[in-house]
């Protein structure tokens, strides 16, 4: 009961005409109070409701374990007072944490690559600048630092990628705690998701072209319109698989994402995309020309679809229809094949 | 292509609209995401975020016989997002090549986009090369007068800029759009797999604080 009560307070004393969100970030320009404020009325009700939920399978100082309850509790929300223990423990972090206590600090203490140090200490100021806790205190970018050295430094060939500050920021404002972000961030970048973030990035380049595959089967008029104005895949969705969404979509909505993602794995990327592209059809399908088109992509990442969160996360399972694992891994085997042939084609030429 | 189109320009008289595509390339925390803001909102932000794959813009700049619709695409620069560059020079017709004059690595990285360039953009592509952070000449490494002759054995446009202060910023732009092929028959090359379709622009105001007033 405690539990519940902190939660319902932490939502209902956050002012909802505040310029910042409760996560420290400024609401965009043109954000839509009225619909926000509509929204949040129904919301609110839902995150007591589940927050009820939620204390009576933690208990105190007990944490979860991956069964179906839990898979449908985390499909729902995982309410913010319980997200960082209930990420730890589904995904897997917290079972590495306590094999390796002393790991993170460790590297910590370990002497470090200077150009590495350099390249991440550069993005530090340039990382969340309009989040009032990157940009009031130094705290922040130190524990942001420190992440994404120590990550670096244990993992050599990813080392520091543009967009982990993202991932790793939005991890740490979350949990509060850097060396759980740490962990987070190991377990998202080693054993969630595909090699997204090597030099070659070539898992990223895979998967944006798995995500092409499903659009020309799932929503073939799409697929051919995006083609016949010339825009290029990967200047739409780089972004979206880089940042997982962090920066792209409301923050409330990024956080409900990574709920399923740390539970479900990186399958849950393109539920997001392919409902994101399938809500907003008809618009893209008006846009006329090029500019409209990359235009209208930013919109979709903004507008009320998004923001009302709760609905949109229902939506990612029912939208885009069947989406199996064994899917992806075959779409997946396919592209990796085809991108070989082309290499190949390529440096015989 | 150079798109074009009639529309009404400020003053009441026909003119013709061109729009060109334009990508800027460069290492990463040269200044790439600032040069646009300033060109595109007249801002600056002292801590302007990171870029991740790529960003997009538009802005209109007015010369004397044509609007020209720039279709600005500003890129990561961190060296591995390089495999995605192709695709945003691909088809360009303009580019600017950022360097941070406080900073000699990012001159020499600068010079090897110029040549990638050079092999594999449209051969027409009119490329700029900007020394950014002109406002910062107390720490200078990379003298104005190199990257000048760097820039004219190459045929490249060359101006010290700072997205800081705006100095020549409006101008590169606008030297750029001064030097696009403005007719069909040349403005032509490089695009033809695009598809690019004529813009009308009615109803769309070249955004003031350019040389539109
Ligand atoms: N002093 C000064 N700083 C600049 C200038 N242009 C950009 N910056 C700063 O340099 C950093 C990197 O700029 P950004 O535009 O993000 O670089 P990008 O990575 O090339 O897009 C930011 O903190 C900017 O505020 C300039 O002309 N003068
Ligand atoms: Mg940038």
């Amino acid at each position: 009961m405690v539990q519940f009560w902190i939660v319902v307070c932490r939502h209902t004393s956050w002012p909802l005409h505040a310029l910042v969100d409760e996560y420290g970030f400024e609401r965009p320009e043109n954000f839509n109070y009225e619909t926000y404020e509509e929204f949040m009325s129904e919301y609110l009700k839902v995150l007591a409701k589940r927050a009820k939920k939620w204390s009576d399978i933690i208990g105190e100082g007990r944490s979860v374990r991956r069964n179906l309850t839990v898979k449908r509790y985390v499909r729902k929300g995982i309410p913010g007072v319980h997200r960082c223990s209930v990420w730890l423990s589904v995904s897997g972090a917290e079972e590495l944490k306590n094999k390796s206590p002393n790991l993170y600090q460790q590297l910590l203490n370990d002497q470090h690559d200077p150009q590495v140090a350099e390249n991440i200490r550069i993005d530090l100021p340039r990382t969340f600048p309009d989040n009032i806790f990157f940009n009031n205190t130094d705290l922040h970018q130190r524990q942001l630092y420190n992440i994404l050295l120590a990550f670096a430094h244990q993992n050599q060939e990813v080392g520091y990628c543009q967009g982990l500050n993202y991932i790793a920021g939005l991890l740490l404002l979350v949990t509060k705690n850097e060396e759980n972000a740490f962990w987070l961030l190991k377990v998202l970048i080693e054993n969630i998701l595909p090699e997204y973030y090597t030099p070659t990035m070539k898992g990223l380049l895979i998967d944006i072209d798995v995500l092409v595959e499903l659009v020309k089967l799932k929503m073939p008029d799409v697929f051919q319109h995006v083609e016949n104005l010339g825009l290029p895949w990967p200047v739409i969705t780089t972004k979206w698989f880089i940042c997982l969404f962090a920066e792209v979509l409301p923050t409330e909505t990024t956080l409900r994402i990574w709920d399923c993602l740390f539970y479900e794995g990186s399958k849950i990327v393109f539920r997001v995309a392919l409902t994101l592209i399938k809500r907003n059809k008809q618009n893209l399908l008006a846009c006329q020309d090029f500019t409209d088109l990359a235009e209208c992509f930013k919109e979709i990442t903004k507008d009320s679809i998004v923001v009302k969160c709760h609905e949109f996360m229902e939506s990612i399972f029912k939208v885009p229809g069947s989406l199996s694992n064994s899917t992806i891994l075959k779409l997946r085997q396919k592209v990796e094949q085809t991108h070989k042939e082309q290499k190949l084609a390529k440096t015989s030429r | 292509m150079a798109s074009r189109g009639t529309a009404q320009r400020p003053n009441g008289t026909q003119g013709k609209i061109c729009q060109f595509k334009l990508v800027l390339l460069g290492e990463s925390a040269v200044g790439k995401s600032s040069l646009v803001l300033r060109f595109v909102k007249g801002q600056f932000h002292e801590y302007q975020e990171s870029t991740i794959g790529a960003a997009f813009l538009t802005q209109t700049v007015c010369l004397e016989e044509t609007t020209v619709k720039f279709e600005i695409w500003d890129t990561a620069g961190q060296e591995r997002y390089h495999s995605l560059a192709p695709m945003y020079y691909r088809g360009a017709q303009a580019a600017i090549v950022v360097y941070d004059i406080t900073n000699q690595d990012t001159f020499t990285r600068a010079t090897t986009w110029v040549k990638e360039l050079q092999r594999q953009a449209s051969p027409s592509i009119v490329i700029a090369l900007a020394g950014n952070k002109a406002d910062l000449g107390n720490k200078r490494v990379v003298e104005y007068e190199e990257a000048q002759a760097y820039a004219e054995e190459n045929g490249l446009l060359f101006m010290e800029t700072s997205a800081k202060t705006a100095m020549n910023v409006n101008d590169i732009f606008l030297a750029i759009a001064k030097k696009l092929p403005k007719n069909e028959q040349t403005g032509n090359a490089g695009t033809s797999g695009q598809g690019r379709r004529l813009v009308e622009s009615e109803g769309q105001k070249p955004t003031s604080g350019n040389c539109c007033k």
